[in-house]
């Protein structure tokens, strides 16, 4: 819980961050009446011009953010006639400041925090040219300690100026940061929101895959299969019933077709969806094994199961890496490992003593892989010198 | 034959039914779900039973367990375990577990309805039916290639048609030769292999299968 006097200040600063019209209203305002309390018995002429001096620089502080150039200009302008004319407001005639002149360094001050370098850099220098020459044409040279008196405004005005510039230049530059802050956290925010949405697609696709293949087998396929049962039959009642030749051809040719598109179903279901990976990644692996055409070694590592669309990633880059292996390396023998950590990714490493040699070629298998895998932000790594052996590490999240 | 069917799918269920009917077969109960399949074992004892491999309700593998368990209660029944996938694991399983009076069939098979019949026969007597399909994976793997690779394609023709279940006979006129030349690629085959050569067709069978799988 924030201490009363800081919320309170908080709640004062968040009111003139939205209100920056009236804040600035209100600061030229006590800055006219500040100026006006300074204002010399110099007859009603001198109060006349002083007093519009004082509206004028004030009303440039009132505009400040809206047009923070120009209100600088203007100002400079004032002070620049204030100077020429000896219309200081100061209760002392010439040198002295009035309360006025804070115009400029607020200004100045507003020009740092709002405008790019080189322009308040500029009034920066506007402004110490102006205080050195005013300081110079008012300064009681009659005084004996005139030198000291001297050196102390030039210091007392310069380092004013200086850090109103500072700081105005400090805001803008915290400004920056605070708006590349909150950008860097949108898009953070951005990210983990696509990423939930991502991962969200991924499940959903590999359990519509799954159950496009469910659909296939309980309804295409059965009813192809019935249908072919029927043909099947018609054909042999067919045969037996010494029916013409060109009916029992054409029969028979159904009959085949039916079958092969059985078959042709079948590879198709299977490709969607291998309906062994319900059963776990790691028989589903030992099955793969299984039908390799070069032996393979499999070691299966697994204390939890990873997520059914992590499980096809892992099961259809090792058939791709066996089918690679079998045409291409050559090897007698290859090596499939399959292992968890607590919390680091699920890592598949798939090892063949064959001739070595492979890498990520735009449109090749492993690019495809290599596709497969970036889906879920996993890594691929591939290690093929000439001369083998080739290993293929592939480092899958646990779930998409 | 007196026949059970378990097959959750209405149309190829009411198919088989009413083909193996007009073969003059009995099917005494076709159901849709393993627990009913074993229930209609229990009661009924019938000569075969057809199973298929995915039923509810997890839809994976309750007809290879039920088949098993069948099996294991009922040794004199027959179960004809017919699937949309041939797995050669799924047939490893069932054959160790039920040497005799067991089949794994694609479910393709029942196109060719004499010869699904033929099949559904051999398991009811006590034989041995094995998808060709099995076969091929396993032989196309190229596991033991080394001692495969000896085999002349006459000969992996014979290997093929052995762990299919066939008797010398059968592949004599499967392969239009004579038996006596059957005999002589099977001597070879079992002489290649390591195997020592037995009088049963069951035995031969399973010693091809073990081999292949081991």
């Amino acid at each position: 819980m924030t201490p009363y006097p800081e919320r309170v200040l908080q709640q004062a600063y968040a009111w003139m961050r939205s209100h920056p019209r009236v804040a600035d209203g209100v600061l030229g305002l006590l800055l006219f009446a500040a100026g006006a309390g300074q204002i010399p018995a110099g007859g009603p002429v001198a109060d006349v011009r002083a007093i519009s001096v004082n509206v004028l620089l004030a009303g440039s502080v009132a505009v400040r953010r809206r047009n923070p150039v120009a209100a600088f200009c203007g100002a400079v302008v004032i002070v620049s006639f204030q100077l020429a004319f000896g219309l200081g407001s100061g209760s002392l005639p010439g040198m002295a400041p009035g309360v006025t002149d804070l115009a400029i360094v607020i200004l100045l001050y507003t020009l740092a925090a709002y405008r790019p370098r080189r322009v308040s850099v500029t009034a920066l220098l506007v402004c110490f040219a102006g205080a050195v020459v005013a300081i110079a044409g008012y300064a009681p040279l009659h005084e004996t300690d005139a030198k000291a008196v001297l050196l102390l405004s030039f210091v007392a005005v310069g380092v004013t100026l200086l850090g109103a510039w500072v700081l105005g230049d400090s805001a803008a530059y915290r400004k920056t940061y605070y708006v590349s802050l909150e950008q860097r956290l949108a898009a953070a925010e951005r990210t983990s929101e696509l990423e939930t949405k991502r991962a969200r697609a991924v499940d959903e696709s590999a359990a519509r895959l799954r159950r496009i293949e469910r659909d296939l087998h309980d309804g295409a396929q059965v009813r192809l299969a019935a249908l072919a049962m029927a043909l099947g039959e018609i054909k042999e009642n067919l045969a037996q019933a010494d029916t013409d030749p060109g009916t029992l051809k054409l029969v028979g040719s159904a009959h085949q077709n039916a079958k092969n598109t059985l078959t042709e179903l079948r590879d198709l279901a299977r490709g969607i969806h291998p309906p062994v990976l319900d059963r776990g990644l790691g028989e589903a692996l030992t099955i793969l094994a299984g039908t390799s055409a070069i032996p393979v070694a499999l070691t299966v590592c697994i204390a939890e199961r990873p997520s059914p669309a992590i499980e096809a990633i892992a099961y259809f880059c090792t058939a791709e890496l066996l089918a690679n292996a079998a045409k291409h390396s050559g090897a007698r023998s290859i090596q499939v490992s399959v292992k968890d950590s607590e919390s680091g990714p699920l890592a598949l490493t798939v090892t063949d003593d064959g001739a070595g040699g492979a890498r990520v070629a735009p449109r090749g298998g492993l690019a495809g892989l290599l596709e497969r895998v970036q889906t879920v932000d996993g890594q691929l790594m591939v290690g093929s010198p000439p001369g083998g052996p080739t290993t293929v590490t592939i480092e899958l999240p646990r779930h998409a | 034959m007196r026949i059970v069917i378990a097959e959750d799918a209405a149309i190829m269920r009411d198919g088989l039914t009413q083909t193996l009917t007009r073969r003059g077969h009995d099917v005494i109960a076709a159901v849709g779900d393993a627990e009913a399949l074993k229930k209609a074992i229990a009661e009924h004892r019938p000569d075969v039973a057809i199973v298929d491999v995915r039923m509810p309700p997890s839809h994976t593998d309750e007809g290879l367990r039920a088949a098993k368990a069948i099996h294991q209660d009922f040794p004199e029944v027959g179960v004809l375990v017919f699937s949309q996938y041939i797995e050669a694991h799924a047939a490893t399983e069932l054959f160790a577990s039920a040497p005799t009076g067991v089949g794994y069939l694609l479910k393709d098979r029942v196109a060719d309805v004499s010869e699904f019949i033929d099949a559904l026969t051999r398991v009811a007597q006590g034989g041995t039916v094995l998808d060709p399909e099995v076969v091929r994976q396993l032989l196309g793997a190229g596991r033991r290639q080394d001692s495969l690779a000896t085999l002349t394609p006459r000969e992996k023709e014979v290997l093929s048609l052995i762990a299919q279940g066939r008797s010398n006979v059968a592949i004599a006129s499967a392969l239009f030769i004579s038996p006596k030349v059957v005999e002589k690629h099977v001597a070879n085959i079992f002489d290649k292999l390591g195997l020592a050569p037995s009088d049963t067709d069951n035995r031969r069978v399973i010693a091809a299968i073990r081999y292949l799988e081991s």
